[in-house]
């Protein structure tokens, strides 16, 4: 019967919002979102970033310098013979974007260089400028010091890094830290949406029974700690609907994306690549497939099992937020007046946040880290950060288990909250209050 | 068949009912009358079990309280309402199903409901689009579907307008006559003259007067009359039946209040004014329950 009644809830809980226009757009466009999402990032790591195109034309009254600098895709040079006050004067007409003033100057002592334009060059721009300023003269010096052209071209050299981890058995796995970051902010952020949107939902709900006045007609029927469970668990299975609707659908619409946005070329490179995934990587073919690289590091990492540990600590960080919302939710009366309490209760989940993408995505096996992990407040979205990077499975085991001791505690200390705010009206409620509320006899 | 024994409830600071008793006769219609912040709903929510008291009893058909009856009570709050955006036939459902009704079964009573208050064609529309009066249809119809022995109504009447109220009326004699006993929580004491059989006042947490509403009226009598006549009668203070109250001169009819002195009667009056005058009315001066609430409220502030 008791339970009959809480099945009930869950019921009406979860078809309410499932069947909400709302619940169907987010289900539809999020994977769309996210998997452009994925797409301009593909787009953007095989093009490069295109900025804008500067021309900018150079004024160079340097005699010690015969050096010429290089043209790059988006920074065109050309060097003009007029002297620099024509040029300013017909910066308007010209059709250059700036203007690069080389002044005469020593070479060991480069001062006085200009970068002028109607606008004011951005940062990136000018750092840009004066890293092929610096090249330019090193490259003077050293055919000064009798280098030839042929020495300055082997002397360039470009690294990538492998990293790898070893694993039980003593052999390499490969792993690129960029894929584990990659996952790691997925998840984290991941992590925190989902409890933050369906924490939320469920203080909605408590208030919306309370402002609508129901849930005296409803708790003369249930108790409050079966509605309370009730709406929790219906809006969880909401949650997991989305997810794994999320999951399926952000899938099948990457996998379309990458095939719209990686052309053929790059997809044969990215399968020759996989293919040949025992050997190391040269340093050139990583740099002109970053995504071959990523997406087999990927596929080493055990996304099974991310998805498994995501689900697990999904729900219990769910558990453990949303009973807080519900108490909040219960003591006050309309969503303006949730203020103060929201406070304390985000703080810490913005912490874990905050901490997770900056502090453990640096150092995943720090003490932070660890720390951040193990604390129920924050362990859902930590844990999700370290998971990619490497977890010992006692760790783990350890969070987890903290965790559902974090919101079997929880649940009991908001059911106590709860009986006594949802029937309380009108009054502004305080914390002293509510503690009051805990000692109260049922 | 609900007996109440000492009920005490207290509050952080404030004693909310103070060693309230009182009996609920079977198949009765029982008013439960207090000012605002009286006790009146605390003790509700203690029959309904929404809340339990710090000390007492409550007995239902002789059984404590208990999870069991929560299917034989049907509970109309004052501070009542609706998912606003649940539509009004699953609405109903839902919170017959949740007071032990089986889908086939509730879908059948609901329908027997709606066609009997004229609600057919409300089954596909949402609480929003429904006008208040619409909605406490629905809050009646939900409170009494799961047919229980005991309906417990707070305030039934406020927000209905005169039609609707009368409608409501009318189901609620019915049920009554078909066995259901009400509570019936209120300050509107005119539809508890209309409707109850049973009172208990309670005030400042306590209960100060309880019993038929036929024994408190005649207890509450006091022997005044209301006489309306043409003609001059010399009014004298010490007439020997009567004392005037009042006068009140209306062109030629004089209206006088006035009260017997022991041991006379009505007819006394007559005796003595009918040689004098013509007379028009005689009214004995009951008292409304509004004259006793006022009364009983006042004399314990």
């Amino acid at each position: 019967m008791a339970t009959n009644k809480t099945l009930l809830i869950i019921e009406r809980e979860y078809m309410s919002r499932v069947k909400k226009k709302s619940f169907i757009v987010m289900t539809l466009l999020g994977p769309v979102i996210i998997a452009l999402f994925y797409g301009l990032i593909i787009y953007f790591s095989i093009q490069g970033v295109t900025d804008t195109s500067n021309k900018i034309a150079v004024v160079n009254d340097n005699k010690t310098i015969t050096e010429r600098l290089k043209s790059t895709k988006n920074t065109q040079y050309e060097y003009v013979s007029k002297p620099i006050e024509d040029m300013k004067k017909s910066v308007k007409t010209s059709g250059y974007d700036y203007i690069l003033y080389i002044p005469e100057f020593p070479l060991d002592k480069p001062e006085g260089i200009q970068l002028l334009g109607e606008k004011q060059a951005g940062l990136s721009l000018s750092g840009k400028v004066s890293d092929h300023i610096e090249e330019m003269i090193r490259n003077q010096k050293l055919k000064e010091s009798g280098l030839k052209q042929t020495d300055l071209d082997n002397l360039k050299s470009s690294v990538d890094i492998s990293t790898k981890k070893i694993n039980e058995t003593g052999a390499d796995e490969d792993s690129s830290a960029g894929a584990s970051t990659i996952i790691a902010y997925v998840a984290g952020i991941l992590m925190f949406m989902f409890i933050m949107l369906y924490g939320i939902q469920v203080m909605r709900g408590v208030i919306e029974e309370k402002t609508s006045r129901i849930i005296e007609v409803m708790i003369s029927s249930v108790k409050p700690f079966q509605l309370m469970l009730g709406k929790i668990v219906g809006i969880a299975l909401v949650g997991l609907t989305q997810f794994v609707l999320w999951i399926v659908l952000t899938f099948a619409i990457s996998t379309a994306v990458v095939k719209i946005f990686v052309s053929d070329k790059d997809m044969k490179q990215t399968t020759m690549v996989q293919n040949d995934g025992s050997s190391v990587s040269t340093p050139a073919a990583a740099q002109d497939n970053p995504i071959g690289d990523i997406q087999k590091s990927m596929a080493n990492l055990n996304v099974g099992k991310i998805v498994v540990v995501f689900l697990f600590f999904f729900i219990g960080g769910y558990l453990f937020y949303s009973a807080l919302y519900a108490a909040i939710g219960s003591a006050v009366d309309n969503e303006t007046e949730t203020q103060q309490f929201m406070m304390p209760v985000m703080m810490p989940l913005f912490l874990g946040y905050a901490l997770s993408l900056s502090v453990v995505t640096n150092d995943p096996y720090g003490s932070i880290a660890f720390w951040l992990s193990m604390i129920p407040f924050t362990s859902p979205i930590a844990m999700m950060v370290r998971l990619p990077y490497g977890v010992p499975d006692w760790q783990l085991a350890l969070s987890m288990f903290i965790l559902v001791a974090g919101f079997i505690g929880t649940v009991w200390v908001a059911s106590k909250i709860y009986r006594v705010g949802i029937l309380m009206y009108g009054k502004k409620t305080n914390f002293k209050e509510m503690v009051k509320w805990f000692t109260y006899k049922n | 068949m609900l007996s109440v024994r000492n009920i005490v409830k207290q509050y952080a600071s404030h004693r909310a009912l103070d060693e309230v008793s009182l009996e609920v006769p079977e198949g009765k219609i029982f008013g439960l009358l207090g000012p605002n912040g009286a006790g009146k709903t605390s003790l509700i929510r203690i029959i309904t079990q929404i809340t339990g008291p710090d000390s007492g009893e409550v007995f239902f058909n002789g059984q404590r309280l208990n999870a069991n009856h929560i299917a034989q009570i049907g509970y109309l709050p004052e501070e009542r309402g609706l998912y606003k955006k649940m539509e009004i036939g699953e609405q109903v459902l839902y919170l017959a199903k949740l007071k032990g009704l089986s889908t086939p079964e509730a879908t059948k009573r609901i329908k027997y409901w709606f066609e009997k208050l004229e609600m057919q064609d409300w089954w596909n529309k949402k609480v929003e689009d429904l006008s208040k009066g619409m909605q406490q249809k629905v809050q009646f119809v939900a409170t009494v579907l799961h047919q229980p022995e005991l309906i417990i109504l707070d305030e039934p009447f406020s927000g209905f307008d005169p039609v609707n109220a009368d409608i409501i009326k009318n189901e609620i004699l019915e049920l009554n006559k078909k066995g259901a006993t009400f509570i019936f929580s209120t300050h509107r004491m005119e539809s508890v003259e209309e409707l109850c059989d049973h009172i208990a006042l309670i005030h400042h947490s306590k209960k100060i007067l309880d019993g038929s509403v036929g024994d408190i009226k005649s207890t509450y009598r006091s022997n005044t009359y209301w006489v309306e006549y043409e003609g001059q009668y010399n009014l004298n203070q010490a007439d020997p039946i009567f004392a005037v109250l009042d006068t009140h001169q209306l062109g030629n009819t004089t209206r006088i209040k006035i009260q017997l002195r022991p041991g006379q009667t009505a007819n006394q009056v007559l005796i003595a004014l009918l040689p004098h005058v013509s007379i028009h009315r005689l009214d004995e001066v009951i008292p409304t329950m509004n004259d006793i609430f006022i009364d009983k409220v006042k004399n314990v502030n």
